[in-house]
């Protein structure tokens, strides 16, 4: 792998540089690692932008990652190592995707407005967890936040509905 | 402005920053008295009117909101409307009668499906289940809170493009279409028709990011004014449900915040905390910790509780506009609802920390 950043570096002689190309020609795994030393070259010299989704996708992640903070019963001091670090990896993720996106000297300062450290509002649901409709199981609860609703204030009991929805599509009808 | 030869990346960071400074003191300046020494008149012929002609658009549209919300608690009314979500209709009716002794009541009953009867009587809200024998009651101390009027009126407009867009015919009244576009994606777009006179919304509709219907609510038949009548609003089932199951559940602390120890670490742009407080939940035993944030038109609940017996995987769901996320957290289950993207639900979700204090 030296070799390879070497000769991305114009390091080596001609010799040498004929004798990686067939090495990276043969190998499918060095062949894949010149192309990502290419692209983070590129980025990090602000020659090749990052498309949108990229940077959302970080984004979207994000919030999603368990940054866990809360109380538990037992094994306080092993749950606040695991938080910590959960915490330290998003940093270190956001600090990897800040350098890659945003130092690029070339770009323009208005960009530094969508800085990634404030999750944007395009976040979407987590792709893994698919949304189902309710089963009926949650109308207790839909029931006490509608009291709390300012949808409530403008259109009366008619909101109730929701948590009396007979649509209960799991049982059928 | 020259631009330099010399000038690098600092520079044009200046400029644009000199830029935003102008652009900025022009936009303060406009309310002020100052504008005719600073900028010039024929600028301001130009944006003045596209401005005030927002502005105005704004105003009333807020105002309609007030009317509806006004209407919606003062008018007698009874009549029959559709709920629709997904592929789905239900047809329900409802009344509200307000009592010029003192007191106001209303009752949605549903008209297909398994029966149901939500009755609204001042500070209670009963829901009949018929079917499975039960009775849920939300007893509080004072009657919806928060208020919507007046002040939180000012953070609608900070979250959401309020405007009116022409006239429209619900259940054969004429009215005011109120347009609520979301300045962002945390939220989602609303859309109501308030009768022209009274302002009683007719319509209201929830809209996706696509702009596509989430939810409906809509008139088909509405009859407005008349004099209070109890039996109107009074439960079919009041006799028959004595022996019933009852599933009351309290707000322990009633109006008076309870520091729950629960807090945001990314709360939502434009989303305040309205009240915080432990309660219980109808038909569990046990106390839940209950946080509402809201946004001036949606509302998000947060309700922890210690985790059950057996523990519940993480689950996304909906009913309408409203997405569900559920979550264990440590020793606790987390619950997270209300007429917002998932997205923004699972937000808050994920950022909800115990800093401690009083409530364990």
């Amino acid at each position: 792998m030296d070799k390879i950043s070497q000769w991305m570096d114009g390091e080596l002689s001609g010799h040498e540089t004929q004798k990686q190309l067939t090495r990276v020609k043969q190998d499918a795994e060095l062949h894949h690692s010149w192309g990502i030393f290419h692209l983070i070259g590129d980025v990090m010299r602000g020659e090749r932008a990052l498309s949108r989704e990229f940077e959302q996708r970080v984004a979207t992640r994000l919030p999603g990652e368990p940054a866990v903070l809360a109380p538990r019963h037992r094994a306080a001091s092993r749950f606040t190592t695991y938080a910590l670090s959960a915490v330290a990896s998003v940093s270190a993720v956001a600090l990897v995707a800040w350098i890659a996106l945003f130092n690029n000297p070339l770009a323009p300062p208005p960009d530094l407005a969508q800085a990634p450290a404030t999750p944007p509002p395009t976040a979407a649901p987590s792709e893994q967890l698919a949304s189902v409709p309710s089963d009926g199981k949650m109308n207790e609860y839909l029931i006490a936040h509608q009291e709390f609703s300012p949808s409530t204030e403008i259109q009366g009991l008619a909101t109730y509905i929701r948590g009396v929805s007979s649509a209960r599509p799991l049982e059928g009808r | 402005m020259l631009f330099q030869p010399s000038c690098h990346l600092e520079c044009i960071t200046g400029l644009v920053a000199g830029r935003k400074a102008l652009l900025s003191r022009f936009l303060s300046s406009w309310n002020g008295p100052s504008v005719k020494t600073t900028w010039p008149v024929i600028l301001l012929g130009l944006i003045a009117p596209a401005l005030a002609a927002e502005d105005a658009a704004r105003q009333d549209g807020l105002a309609w909101l007030t009317k509806m919300a006004n209407a919606s608690r003062r008018l007698n009314y009874s009549g029959t409307f559709v709920y629709q979500h997904a592929d789905r209709i239900e047809t329900s009716r409802i009344a509200h009668f307000v009592n010029p002794a003192g007191g106001e009541f209303e009752k949605l009953e549903t008209l297909d499906g398994p029966a149901r009867e939500v009755i609204r009587t001042n500070d209670q809200v009963t829901c009949y289940l018929p079917d499975a024998k039960t009775v849920i009651i939300e007893k509080r101390s004072a009657r919806r809170f928060p208020a919507l009027l007046p002040e939180p009126l000012t953070g609608v407009a900070d979250n959401y493009v309020v405007s009116v867009a022409g006239m429209d015919r619900v259940a054969g009244y004429e009215c005011q279409v109120v347009v609520l576009e979301p300045r962002d994606k945390l939220r989602y777009g609303h859309q109501f028709c308030a009768e022209t006179r009274s302002g009683l919304p007719l319509r209201a509709r929830t809209l996706s990011e696509k702009n596509q219907p989430l939810e409906s609510f809509a008139f088909t038949e509405l009859k407005m004014g008349g004099s209070f009548s109890r039996d109107q609003v009074r439960s079919r089932y009041a006799a028959k449900s004595r022996d019933w199951k009852i599933d009351q559940s309290t707000l322990v602390l009633r109006d008076v915040p309870a520091d729950t120890g629960w807090t945001l670490t990314r709360q939502p742009a434009g989303f305040r905390k309205l009240t915080e407080l432990k309660r219980s939940i109808a038909g569990r035993a046990v106390m839940v910790s209950h946080i509402v944030y809201s946004d001036g038109v949606a509302a998000v609940s947060v309700f922890i509780e210690p985790l059950p017996k057996t523990r519940p995987a993480q689950s996304l769901s909906h009913q309408g506009a409203v997405n569900i996320y559920v979550r264990p957290v440590a020793d606790h289950l987390v619950t997270v609802l209300g007429e917002t993207p998932a997205a923004t639900v699972m937000q808050i979700a994920n950022s909800l920390e115990y800093r401690g204090g009083l409530g364990r």
